[in-house]
């Protein structure tokens, strides 16, 4: 296990960044044991609340040796299929859309107008998540736009025909100790990283949540979008508990500034 | 520097100008990342909002004229986490600042680098976080 403490200069009382998160597994230095079994809720189903961040080192992708523009986040928010091999298996549909969305830049891209952060994109974003899990419903919540999203544990199906929304309909189902969430009913035009992968209203989205440990939360994403892809696939994003500190509000229209620089 | 984000395979045309930052919202191909800029002078207003903190600086120029530049830092979300707050810089400190211009608009850049008139790094700080 690889521990990395900041060297960030702590400032006492900013919030409740340092505040210790209670009732959570510690080491005798007081960090927290990530390697501590994944806590179980009273039914004894593995239980994936907390705040979860892709699990990449701090200080990732600095520009400069100063670090202002610090680069933390999952390698797959530039690419999915990073780590698939051959890539994703993209349709020729698909790969003309890549070309439009490319084009300039990729300034199109509907998160840099401060859209929703859609999942599954948004567990690759640079902002964390806290998932909230009751007996039938795991909530999702998100920092970008104070988003949420909500997945259904109570056994009803997946709409038919619904309206397609950024988040889709979620519901989910035990498979021994995963969480195996189906997701249908997402918009035609979001992107699923900064190329500008398509997914599409035919798509049948699943996740299936795994938390091998108290530090780690594993997340399948499988997407079957027969017209964006000429198979289904999946990839895998690791995600990492984030404690002693809290959620902050990330609203991106407050001073959204970037878009009108695009063009003159 | 070598950037590790080059290495990756991603499609052609879509490469250093989808660079993308860990507190970004957007792609930064309205800046010219190669490109440098370098400036010293006094805050004159910061901006402490989301998606981005911006902080202005007046920079007196060659001619004597004084130029007001806009300089774009990541989130304040990011910032704080790194622990920095409102009010780590004010109006009316003097600083120098480098960054990458923006392509299109004069007096306007990315900040890659803000230092006090002590020369001391600011903004530097790195998330605290658990990794396996």
């Amino acid at each position: 296990m690889l521990l990395v403490w900041a060297s960030t200069p702590v400032v006492a009382g900013a919030q409740w960044l340092n505040y210790p998160t209670p009732g959570i597994p510690r080491l005798a230095t007081g960090a927290p044991d990530l390697k501590a079994p994944a806590p179980r809720t009273p039914d004894g189903k593995p239980d994936f609340s907390g705040m979860w961040f892709a699990n990449v080192p701090s200080k990732d992708y600095c520009r400069e040796k100063d670090c202002i523009q610090e680069e933390r986040m999952a390698r797959e928010q530039i690419n999915l299929g990073l780590n698939l091999k051959g890539g994703l298996p993209y349709t020729e549909w698909s790969r003309e859309q890549m070309k439009i969305r490319g084009a300039n830049g990729g300034r199109e891209d509907p998160h840099s107008y401060c859209m929703p952060p859609n999942f599954p994109r948004a567990w690759t974003l640079p902002q964390h998540s806290r998932i909230v899990q009751t007996p039938g419903m795991l909530v999702i919540l998100h920092e970008f736009n104070a988003a949420y999203r909500e997945v259904y544990l109570d056994g009803r199906p997946l709409p038919v025909n619904p309206n397609p929304t950024w988040n889709g309909y979620s519901t989910g189902h035990w498979e021994g100790d995963t969480l195996v969430i189906e997701t249908n009913g997402i918009r035609d035009d979001m992107w699923l990283d900064i190329q500008g992968s398509p997914v599409t209203e035919s798509a049948r989205i699943t996740e299936r949540l795994k938390r091998p440990n108290f530090g780690l939360m594993q997340v399948e994403i499988a997407v079957n979008d027969p017209k964006a892809y000429t198979r289904p696939w999946s990839v895998t994003i690791e995600m990492a508990i984030q404690v002693d500190t809290q959620m902050l509000e990330e609203i991106c229209l407050d001073n959204e500034r970037d878009t009108k620089l695009y063009k003159k | 520097m070598t950037h590790r984000l080059f290495r990756l395979p991603v499609l052609a045309g879509i490469c250093l100008a989808l660079a993308p930052a860990a507190w970004a919202h957007h792609s930064q191909s309205e800046y010219d990342l190669k490109g440098k800029v370098e400036v010293e002078g006094t805050v004159t207003k910061v901006e402490w909002k989301s998606p981005h903190a911006w902080v202005y600086v007046d920079v007196t120029d060659d001619k004597g004229q004084t130029v007001n530049w806009s300089f774009e830092l990541p989130s304040p979300v990011t910032l704080m986490r790194r622990g920095w707050t409102r009010d780590s810089l004010k109006p009316g400190d003097r600083i120098s600042v480098a960054g990458a211009p923006a392509r299109n608009f004069p007096a306007i850049a990315i900040a890659n680098s803000i230092r006090d008139s002590t020369g001391k790094p600011l903004f530097t700080g790195t998330t605290k976080t658990y990794e396996q």
